[in-house]
């Protein structure tokens, strides 16, 4: 017994001195990696790339079930580099993204989000394209400077977008309209909407002869993502529960009379059971999947979501689940004003941290000046690959061959036109990673497929626009950016699901836990 | 390997009401038991989601399987799940039975310092983060064989196994000694065939181990084509991340064909395997 | 493990004991197969061992860390939500351990009194079989299950006995901080309490049929030879599985991790998910504070096994390491 013990203290001893020894000298294992990639030689100018990882999340529609070798074929003929795609699932793609950054495993290239791209830009991790962006080639093509100009941070740029933004609108299913007998046009006021949703709720829209409808779903009362009040536009409003710019000044709109309005409001649908109870934790895929589900028991009427293609893509699924093929887009309604119009996603290039630029230069000449290089190329991101998503060849295809909705295909040689979708032979592919209603420059090889319901959708939009408030970049706030999420979502929850006082929540469960921390980040922003 | 021994009595013809309570009791355990389990069977061939406890589905289907064999994210992470599971079970065995067999030893010098050097372990880790780093090092994070590495090594399975060596009878082992045999001509010829069963118990609990584990992957795993079944059908309905297919096939539908095939494996070999399992338990928890 | 003195063979003939170094010698076959073991472990649990460095260190993804004492540690016992995810740990783990300890116990007694061995040998086989899901999939199963909307069977049924009215909203079970730990409990109820009885019925069937023969005589019913003799035999058994899982208490994690959702952090955030999200949900994590987070963890984890060891040895004359 006491040798046992004897023998434990030994091996703790052991290890004590282990770690101790451990300590001394040691780097961080982490930046190793990063030195020992330096080899910095003077081999400037022309640097010799070969292969480009790239982390892309659901926005690249040609994934692994959908042609997404071609595509890599096809860049990778065109570019003469190997190109890695790595697409990390879409719901979870910050979390990811994080898991990946603690890994060490950077990847070359990758998108983010206009709020990801936020917290990552002060970081140092993200390459400063900045010059590389100026005396880009593509520059005499691009119709729209604002859109990059904006991403600006203190004048210079770490992430690139080829797209302007594109926002949310409000679509309404228009069969649950007709059963309840509302005209979508007189929703004019958040009193009207509030009385289609409960009509929606309590009419038996589906008329499955069951109570089980709800007036509205979406992914998450607030956002995780920027522009918060995305999916829930007509509860929040003239509320930005984010921090935000106010002419000058960097302020927080959650704490603000704005937001505990917006969050009485969606206390009191929910309270009516207006809105589908799993919004609390859906993710954007949870929410759309289930608004368009063939199974429509516990469906909601309303469901905003982007805006163009989306309008179509929706309309599809809804007509591919036989539940609809008619949706209808509800103008803003007077509180609201104007949908937001988001900041676009970015690609970013990781810097490698070797103080030499070569390597990322490359990288941008090879990855990011193609892809506006109006031709082969931007069609690649843009449709996809030739042959797979589009042609320019004869054919003619039949859909949904045998049923009522079945619908031929004809096109001559040379016209350019999509292709089935190689996933669903009875849907038409739509586009790639880029929708090109969106394309801040065009292509010059005249692919243009906008046309029908996302067309229509891009310009009602465009009409009921206003762009979203950007997104705050400040160290402290890129630390905390979860903890002040979680204490957001935590008055969200108390109030709106447990009907607890806004006051009382916003108090306890923000300002004390997160209050200082929001301070210190409003100095960072205002400082200087 | 505690037997069950039933305690035969003199059984009276009448019929108690304490029996007739306690099997009505237990009908209803059974049944709290099977329910969700049906419920998510008969749901998987289901073409739309009801709430009703049905005990057929009332408009079959094959869709939802039909999209998990058809479509690269969801087959991949199983056959992921296959291969990592099957090699964590071979690394587990030996491992164990290595360490187990030489910790039998009585007199082996240094035993105890090599026990408390393994016991150690179970007291004390490096956490959450440090070995994270030690992965990385090991070009282990972003690869599926972590699973097999991360469970190779289980103080408690090697225990068991210590545990059942030791109940080997040790005159066979001086009598191979004596026939001038070597540790390891002893361990492969005499030692492993007698213990079949002890072999099949720990196997099964890393092979279990590697199939159900979740977490490790959720950490240490991003790259897509490295994700097991696990991780992927979470991700599904959890987080939705639903593959879009041909079929349109009800979410409900799909998540319960991807229950039922992360727990089919299992629950085909359980009736065969149910005793090794127990078995397993039995060696270390009953042996006193 | 007594007898060290003496070197006794198998055929109970002492003899001298060999010089150390001729026996180490002998026996080197044995180390041989030991090394891969040995290896194994040292690169799996002890290598990790000397990142615990960190804790002490300020530790980013860019940059090289610095060391900054107990800043870490200062921080973290300054923090609202750490202490959250403490209680909650050992409030969680302590009562699951409880509840599905009792249930077991309830269950293999139950389960003993079964005169039918063809019943009561399926029913075993039926009461294990949650034990070999994983998380995962129990997860998924009960979140489909309590699923607030119409394709929920919980709430469905409360709709059809009219607890639920038909307008309203369906119960958000797993997202409703006043329900998240009950159903949190009973779902560990649910998977567990069939694993847990094997110990028990084992116990069971080891006990002297002479005591429930004597309890015979003495005109006892079922329900008294079950409080009077079957109970007591078990207590010993119940202390040891109080005592082997208490020292695992700070190790709950995917259990909740499955289970949780933002909505619910604060009764459900345990210390290894708060380590989690600190590491992996921050654009900008510190390394550093999630290690000293960790550290603070196995001090606490490695505390308990120590207790835990000794009163296992107090109480059944065994350690569990």
């Amino acid at each position: 017994m006491k040798k046992k013990i004897v023998s434990l203290l030994l091996v703790a001893a052991m290890t004590v001195s282990m770690v101790a020894c451990g300590g001394k000298g040691q780097q961080a294992s982490n930046t190793e990696a990063g030195t020992e990639a330096a080899g910095t030689e003077a081999a400037q100018e022309e640097y010799k790339l070969d292969k480009i990882t790239c982390v892309v999340n659901g926005t690249l529609t040609a994934n692994v079930d959908c042609g997404q070798a071609e595509f890599e074929k096809q860049w990778e003929d065109a570019v003469g580099v190997d190109l890695v795609i790595k697409q990390l699932d879409h719901s979870s793609y910050n979390e990811q993204v994080g898991t990946l950054f603690v890994s060490g495993d950077y990847p070359d290239v990758m998108i983010m989000s206009a709020d990801m791209y936020a917290q990552y830009a002060p970081t140092g991790i993200l390459w400063d394209m900045t010059e590389a962006y100026e005396n880009a080639e593509f520059q005499s093509r691009v119709t729209s400077k604002t859109t990059n100009e904006s991403l600006k941070k203190d004048g210079r740029l770490y992430g690139f977008a080829p797209a302007y933004g594109n926002g949310c609108v409000t679509y309404v299913k228009t069969a649950w309209l007709e059963a309840c007998g509302i005209n979508a046009d007189d929703i004019k006021t958040y009193d009207d909407y509030i009385d289609m949703l409960t009509k929606f709720t309590t009419m038996d829209p589906d008329g499955n002869g069951k109570n089980d409808t709800f007036g509205v779903i979406a992914a998450g009362f607030l956002g995780n993502e920027a522009p918060f009040i995305n999916y829930l536009p007509e509860f929040w409003q003239d509320a930005y529960p984010a921090i935000y710019k106010e002419g000058d000044t960097w302020i927080d709109g959650f704490n603000t009379q704005a937001t505990k309005d917006a969050l009485v409001r969606l206390q009191e649908a929910y309270a009516a059971g207006l809105i589908d109870p799993t919004t609390l934790t859906n993710g954007t895929k949870d929410a759309r999947e289930k608004w368009f589900s063939n199974d429509q028991s516990g469906s909601s009427g309303v469901f905003t979501y982007w805006a163009g293609s989306w309008y179509q893509t929706l309309t599809d699924n809804l007509s591919k689940n036989d539940v609809d093929d008619r949706i209808t887009e509800l103008a803003p309604i007077a509180e609201v004003g104007a949908y937001l119009d988001r900041e676009a996603p970015v690609w970013v290039i990781i810097d490698d941290q070797d103080g030499d630029d070569s390597r990322e230069q490359a990288i941008f000449d090879a990855f990011i000046e193609t892809m506006l290089d109006g031709d082969t190329v931007q069609t690649l991101w843009v449709y996809g690959a030739e042959d797979v998503h589009w042609s320019t060849k004869a054919e003619e295809f039949t859909t949904n061959a045998g049923t009522e909705k079945e619908k031929t295909y004809t096109y001559e040689e040379g016209k350019f036109h999509l292709k089935q979708n190689p996933n669903d032979p009875n849907s038409l592919w739509k586009k790639n990673a880029i929708d090109p209603a969106l394309l801040i420059a065009p292509l010059t090889n005249g692919y243009f497929s906008v046309e029908g319901l996302a067309a229509e959708g891009n310009a009602f939009f465009l009409e009921n626009c206003k762009p979203a408030p950007e997104s705050p970049a400040s160290p402290t706030y890129t630390e905390n950016a979860g903890t002040i999420y979680d204490a957001k979502i935590a008055v969200v929850t108390e109030v709106v699901t447990k009907g607890a006082d806004v006051n009382k929540a916003m108090e306890e469960l923000y300002v004390n836990v997160v209050g200082s921390i929001v301070d210190q980040c409003l100095t960072e922003l205002n400082g200087n | 390997m505690a037997r069950e021994k039933i305690v035969v009595k003199p059984k009276k013809k009448k019929i108690h009401v304490f029996d007739v309570v306690n099997y009505l009791v237990f009908v209803i355990i059974a049944l709290i038991i099977i329910v969700p389990i049906w419920k998510v069977i008969v749901d998987s061939f289901n073409a739309v989601g009801v709430y009703q406890f049905q005990l057929w589905p009332n408009r079959p289907t094959l869709d939802g399987y039909k999209t998990i064999i058809e479509t690269q994210k969801l087959y991949q992470p199983f056959l992921n799940s296959v291969y990592t599971t099957v090699a964590g079970a071979l690394l587990g065995l030996v491992l164990s039975t290595l360490g187990g067999y030489v910790l039998a030893q009585k007199d082996l010098p240094g035993r105890n310092l090599l026990a408390a050097f393994l016991l150690f372990t179970m007291i004390f880790s490096g956490g959450m983060i440090p070995e994270y780093l030690v992965m990385k090092q090991l070009h282990l994070v972003n690869n599926m064989w972590i699973l097999v590495v991360k469970h190779g090594i289980n103080v408690y399975n090697l225990v068991l196994m210590k545990n059942f060596f030791e109940g080997i009878p040790e005159s066979l082992y001086e009598a191979a000694k004596i026939d001038g045999c070597s540790p390891m001509g002893i361990f492969i010829r005499i030692v492993l065939p007698l213990s079949k069963a002890a072999l099949a118990s720990i196997g099964l609990m890393f092979a279990v181990t590697v199939w159900n584990d979740y977490s490790t992957v959720k950490i240490y795993i991003t790259d897509p084509d490295q994700v097991n079944f696990q991780y992927k059908l979470r991700n599904m309905i959890m987080d939705g991340d639903t593959p879009t297919t041909a079929y349109a096939v009800s979410q409900t539908t799909l998540f319960n064909a991807g229950i039922v095939c992360a727990i089919l494996p299992f629950m085909i070999a359980y009736p065969f395997l149910q005793k090794y399992f127990v078995k397993g338990v039995n060696i270390g928890a009953v042996k006193e | 493990m007594k007898k060290q003195k003496q070197v006794i063979t198998s055929t109970g003939v002492p003899v001298r004991e060999k010089p150390l170094g001729l026996r180490i010698w002998n026996n080197r076959g044995y180390y041989l197969m030991f090394i891969p073991v040995l290896v194994f472990v040292l690169i799996m649990n002890y290598w990790p061992m000397l990142g615990i460095r960190y804790a002490f260190y300020d530790f980013k993804p860019v940059g090289t860390p610095k060391f900054i004492g107990l800043d870490h540690f200062v921080k973290m016992f300054g923090t609202a939500a750490f202490w959250t995810a403490f209680k909650n740990t050992l409030q969680l783990s302590v009562m699951k351990l409880l509840i599905t300890t009792f249930t077991a116990v309830v269950v293999s007694v139950f389960l003993n009194e079964m005169g039918n061995l063809f019943v009561k040998k399926s029913l075993q086989t039926l009461i294990y079989l949650p034990h070999f899901m994983s998380w995962a999939v129990v997860g998924g199963i009960f979140y489909l299950l309590l699923d607030p909307t119409s394709t929920g069977m919980v709430n469905g049924m409360l709709r059809d006995i009219g607890f639920l009215g038909e307008s309203d909203p369906g119960i958000y079970f797993l997202a409703d901080s006043t329900l998240w730990r009950p159903i949190f409990y009973l779902i560990n109820i649910w998977k567990e309490t069939g694993w847990g009885t094997i110990i028990f019925l084992a116990t069971l069937s080891g006990i002297n049929p002479e005591l429930y023969e004597a309890a015979d005589i003495d005109g006892a019913t079922r329900m008294q030879k079950i409080w009077y003799v079957t109970v007591p035999a078990l207590t010993n058994t119940i202390v040891t599985v109080l005592i082997l899982n208490l020292a695992k208490v700070m190790n709950m994690f995917e259990s909740v991790f499955v289970l949780y959702n933002p909505a619910v952090y604060d009764v459900s955030d345990v210390i290894s998910t708060y380590i989690y999200r600190q590491t992996f949900m921050n654009a900008m994590p510190n390394y550093g504070y999630s290690t000293a987070v960790g550290l603070f963890k196995a001090l606490v984890g490695g505390v308990l096994v120590v207790i835990c060891n000794y009163a296992s040895k107090k109480t059944r004359g065994r350690g569990i390491v």
